[in-house]
């Protein structure tokens, strides 16, 4: 079994051979959830993206230098947090003391009230639309799709745990995440459509 | 299942890291295509819309900006591969790209 650490060695050990679109994927996977760490850090839009894009950048500029000893995720998250500190720093701000568990603590929003000035309006409305199609599509689904993948997705489970908890084989497990992601994809879909026409 | 569904079927599993090992190659082959690398950017962005849940239904999750990923990949193609030279960066990437330009050139 190829886990997702050694996935991303994989795609990162293609940008070490010289394939560019493998970082793409690496960004394609990871600048949400990196944008929700910095946006903790640096308040202003702006500036969040600002820092976001040089941590990939950094990150793309060092990566000859990763050798996999930590995973992918944590290397860039270290750069992530390093880059909004001194970004603060030169800005003349106060660099946030409590960072240590940013990373994980990124993944949550149970302090989402202090993340209401990060948004413009733009990005806001593409979100909330994003998020109400990937709601109404998962309220559409049949239950056995949708248990596979609130089980995978929100709560974490691997495949083997889900197949214990939804007492099928992994097989299943794997198509019905599939078909789950399929359904809300094809949903989805029209709306990212609309937002890619709108930037051109 | 049509071959590429099958692909796609693969990218969702390598997305969830449990892709067996005798798949990956093939699995890894279909991001290289561009059905498998919208999947890939896809399932990515719907597992993130799921993970925000309510916070970004009601807009108080931060999301990226509009034009985000042309911004990064217009900086990226500045630049050399890493491999290729010592420090990693062109002269052309470093006037294009200064520190955290968008804001420099916003207060210029």
């Amino acid at each position: 079994m190829t886990t997702e650490r050694e996935c991303d060695q994989l795609l990162v050990e293609r940008v070490q051979a010289g394939d560019r679109r493998a970082f793409d994927l690496l960004v394609a996977k990871y600048q949400r959830r990196l944008m929700r760490l910095v946006s903790r850090l640096v308040h202003d839009p702006a500036e969040a993206e600002d820092v976001v894009q040089e941590t990939f950048i950094k990150a793309f500029r060092a990566l000859r230098h990763f050798r996999g000893e930590s995973a992918f995720y944590t290397w860039l998250y270290r750069i992530g947090i390093n880059t909004a500190k001194n970004f603060l720093v030169t800005q003349g701000r106060r660099a946030p003391t409590s960072t240590e568990n940013d990373a994980e603590r990124a993944e949550g929003f149970d302090d989402a009230d202090s993340l209401r000035d990060i948004n413009t309006p733009e990005s806001v409305l593409a979100s909330k639309q994003i998020a109400y199609t990937v709601n109404a599509a998962m309220e559409a689904l049949p239950l056995e799709l949708r248990t596979a993948i609130v089980l995978r997705e929100i709560e974490g489970l691997s495949y083997e745990e889900i197949s214990e908890v939804m007492s099928c084989p992994i097989g299943t497990v794997r198509s019905r995440i599939f078909r789950a992601r399929e359904v809300i994809a094809e949903k989805l879909r029209p709306l990212l459509e609309v937002s890619a026409d709108k930037r051109r | 299942m049509d071959m590429t569904k099958k692909t796609r079927e693969l990218v969702s599993a390598l997305c969830d890291g449990e892709i067996p090992d005798v798949d990956r190659e093939l699995a890894l082959a279909a991001l290289d295509g561009d059905d498998g690398r919208q999947a890939w950017d896809l399932y990515h962005q719907i597992g993130d819309a799921l993970r925000a849940g309510e916070a970004l239904r009601v807009g108080r999750a931060p999301d990226l900006p509009p034009g985000f990923a042309q911004r990064l990949a217009a900086r990226l193609d500045a630049e050399l591969f890493p491999d290729r030279c010592g420090s990693g960066t062109t002269g052309a990437a470093a006037d294009a790209a200064p520190q955290l330009g968008r804001v420099a050139a916003r207060q210029g």
